[in-house]
């Protein structure tokens, strides 16, 4: 074992951090909202829109996300007609598969909060938009944080995946730190902690918020 | 001769297979409080939302204070005019009492929030609990919970008020402070249809008693008719049952 | 935009052989991982409910670590790092055997989602009612009697659909196992596309072989789950 070989390449590591939080982080901003607009396209009473967001999410919940990956890193340029960047791909096909999961997760979080609450609010006068703004949707959040946290983490453990269109977040890099220094151990056990650390503290953080409900 | 604020012309309401409403045909006159009672699943419940719209009928009409609400474009408006008390409360759990109250005077009313409040604390009053204004709905009794509820309902200054079971899910000895908040509000002159098994209620505070069984309306008289002399066997029936006569 | 579509290549040698190579590794990888999964789910999640407080500790430690790390980077331990920690001997016998690659994907891939199938389990029996329990020692039936006659069966319908959720999550799953050179379905779409230029009917068959699945696995649970149905017991959907 030559743990030497770490500290050296430590920033250069952890700079791939960066490029993970960056994927991860655009991705939750834009998931979540597109996520929400389906679960309420899942509920609606007009069968168009029930049936295309069903079917987009059911859809993205059965391929890998990989695959997904692959789909939008062939696609997106040959739309767009010129070469794009691994970042966009990466963005676009992460965007549009996790806004899937969060469709679920805000769904299963509307249906629990139980229809007897829409009626209340329905009888007092409110319109269906207003008592989802305000009665359902906030009693909703609250019982979703759990698995909305989880699902975070999920898709900071899923942006190692970009590694195979060479987008550099951490592992990626910890793959050509492994390749040149010939030192696959020291370096792979090294990025394994900082993702053990990263994602026990969201495991935490999620755990606090279950008590909280 | 005032006007029917109620009027029910042979609605009818299933679910695939299985009939809620068979024809239900008749009338309620504005001051009046009108006890529904009958035994699971004869459709009492089902007969309420349809009259605030919270359920389809597939035929048939309702005509509330002179608005079908079968061809009613703007069901909020309508329903503003009905208030509701539900079986289960249903406050909303994630804003304090009062805010429960002022909800929908601000947002369906769209008064301004100084108005609704004065309302709020006045129906909170009205029903008793107006120290609890600021507390949370999980904070408060059962029986202090369902006058929330029924302030709910008055703040927006409805036409009438449908109460749903109002004290079926209440400890027994709660259910007597809601039900002399109902008889407050009867008297008052507030046109009332209440769905429950409080007999005692309806003997006391009803001026017109339903009774119905598997959709239909069996029977709709006058209080003491009822009682007393009712007209159909089923009825006599059901009426030495529920007085746990043995 | 100009696109030649070809569907019948999908059909011709020699990617027909491909495609169905690769569909088959991708069948066996998953089922193998994923009644391996169960077993170490089952094990695992039973520790975090026992007892001891040894066992529920070692359960807990084990799932932070196994859900912790990104199942890319479990495959990536498994392969480079594993051999590397055996002794001489060992790191010889590994290294010689035949299907390296798949051993280190079975494993890979069992580890991570048997901690996932763990707290599937834990919490399917901590949602059981504490009336069941006591009603069950109260008839004079032992610990290990309560687990096997009433407590277990119980549980085991409730958390039915979290385990056909699991496997779907492997079946997707062991297309991370091209990263380590297994040529499965995803690795079989990438390669035609590569050596064809013809990436949407590729991508097309790898994504209609993880649809069907998906589906065919779908209508499936709900079958079992009408099966061992116990009326009146409201369980989490």
């Amino acid at each position: 074992m030559e743990w030497s070989v770490i500290l050296p390449n430590a920033l250069y590591m952890l700079g791939g951090l960066k490029g993970s939080f960056e994927l991860a982080g655009i991705t939750i901003v834009l998931s979540f909202p597109l996520g929400c607009l389906l679960a309420i396209g899942r509920l609606s009473s007009n069968p168009w829109i029930k049936w295309f967001c069903s079917a987009f999410v059911n859809i993205l919940r059965s391929n890998p996300l990989i695959l997904i990956l692959f789909w939008f890193y062939f696609l997106v340029p040959f739309i767009i007609g010129r070469p794009v960047g691994d970042l966009m791909s990466a963005v676009i096909a992460f965007v549009i598969f996790f806004a899937a999961y969060f469709a679920e997760i805000v769904r299963s979080g509307i249906q629990s909060v139980g229809i007897s609450q829409i009626q209340a609010g329905l009888s007092s006068g409110l319109t269906y938009s207003q008592t989802m703004r305000y009665i359902v949707l906030p009693q909703a959040i609250r019982s979703m944080l759990p698995a909305l946290t989880t699902e975070c983490i999920l898709i900071f453990q899923g942006t190692t995946v970009a590694y195979v269109i060479g987008y550099s977040e951490m592992l990626h890099r910890a793959s050509l730190v492994a390749e040149r220094t010939l030192r696959p151990v020291e370096i792979y056990l090294f990025v394994t902690v900082i993702f053990l650390l990263i994602c026990y503290s969201g495991s935490l953080l999620s755990r606090y918020f279950e008590k909280r409900l | 001769m005032p006007e029917p604020i109620i009027q029910l012309k042979d609605v009818h309401v299933s679910y695939g297979d299985f009939k809620a409403l068979d024809g239900v045909s008749t009338d309620v006159m504005p001051g009046n409080c009108i006890v529904i009672c009958g035994p699971s699943g004869s459709g009492k419940s089902t007969l309420l939302r349809c009259i605030n719209a919270l359920e389809e009928f597939q035929s048939g009409e309702i005509i509330v204070d002179g608005t079908s609400v079968k061809t009613c474009k703007d069901l909020p408006a309508l329903r503003v005019n009905i208030g509701m008390v539900f079986q289960h409360f249903e406050l909303y759990p994630h804003m304090s009492v009062l805010n429960n109250v002022t909800l929908a005077p601000i947002k369906a009313k769209k008064l301004p929030k100084a108005q609704a409040e004065e309302i709020g604390r006045k129906v909170l009053d009205q029903v008793g609990i107006l120290d609890q204004a600021e507390k949370f709905p999980a904070e408060l009794s059962g029986g202090q919970q369902q006058r929330a509820a029924i302030a709910r309902a008055l703040a927006l200054e409805p036409k009438l008020i449908l109460f749903d079971e109002p004290t079926s899910a209440l400890d027994p000895e709660l259910i007597s402070e809601v039900l002399k908040v109902m008889l407050k509000l009867a008297q008052a002159g507030m046109t009332m249809l209440v769905v429950t098994h409080e007999m005692g209620f309806a003997r006391e505070v009803a001026d017109e008693i339903i009774f119905m069984d598997h959709g239909k309306i069996i029977e709709h008289g006058s209080a003491d008719e009822f009682f007393t002399n009712a007209k159909s066997e089923r009825t006599r029936e059901f009426i030495d049952k529920i007085l746990h006569k043995i | 935009m100009k696109y030649d579509f070809n569907w019948g290549m999908m059909i011709e040698e020699p990617y027909l052989e491909w495609i169905l190579d690769g569909i088959w590794m991708t069948v066996h990888l998953a089922l193998v991982s994923w009644t391996i999964a169960l077993i170490v789910g089952i094990l695992i999640g039973t520790f975090r409910v026992t007892k001891s407080k040894w066992l529920r500790v070692i359960g807990a430690i084990y799932v932070e670590i196994f859900r912790g790390i990104p199942q890319l980077v479990q495959l990536f331990l498994w392969f480079f790092v594993f051999p590397m920690l055996l002794s001489e001997e060992w790191m010889l016998w590994w290294n010689g055997l035949d299907h390296v690659p798949y051993f280190t994907a079975v494993i890979a891939i069992s580890l991570f989602t048997g901690a996932r199938v763990a707290e599937q389990i834990r919490s399917g029996i901590a949602s059981i009612p504490r009336g069941q329990f006591n009603a069950a020692l109260s008839t004079g039936l032992t610990p290990p009697q309560m687990y096997r006659y009433v407590i277990i069966p119980y549980a085991f319908r409730v958390v039915i659909p979290a385990i056909g959720s699991e496997f779907l999550t492997v079946f997707k799953n062991t297309a991370l196992a091209l990263t380590v050179g297994i040529a499965e379905t995803t690795y079989t779409a990438r390669s035609i596309e590569t050596d064809s230029f013809h990436g949407i009917e590729a991508y097309s068959m790898a994504s209609l072989t993880y649809m069907c699945t998906t589906t065919m696995v779908v209508v499936f649970m709900g079958w079992v789950e009408r099966r061992t149905h116990i009326s009146g017991l409201i369980t989490r959907r």
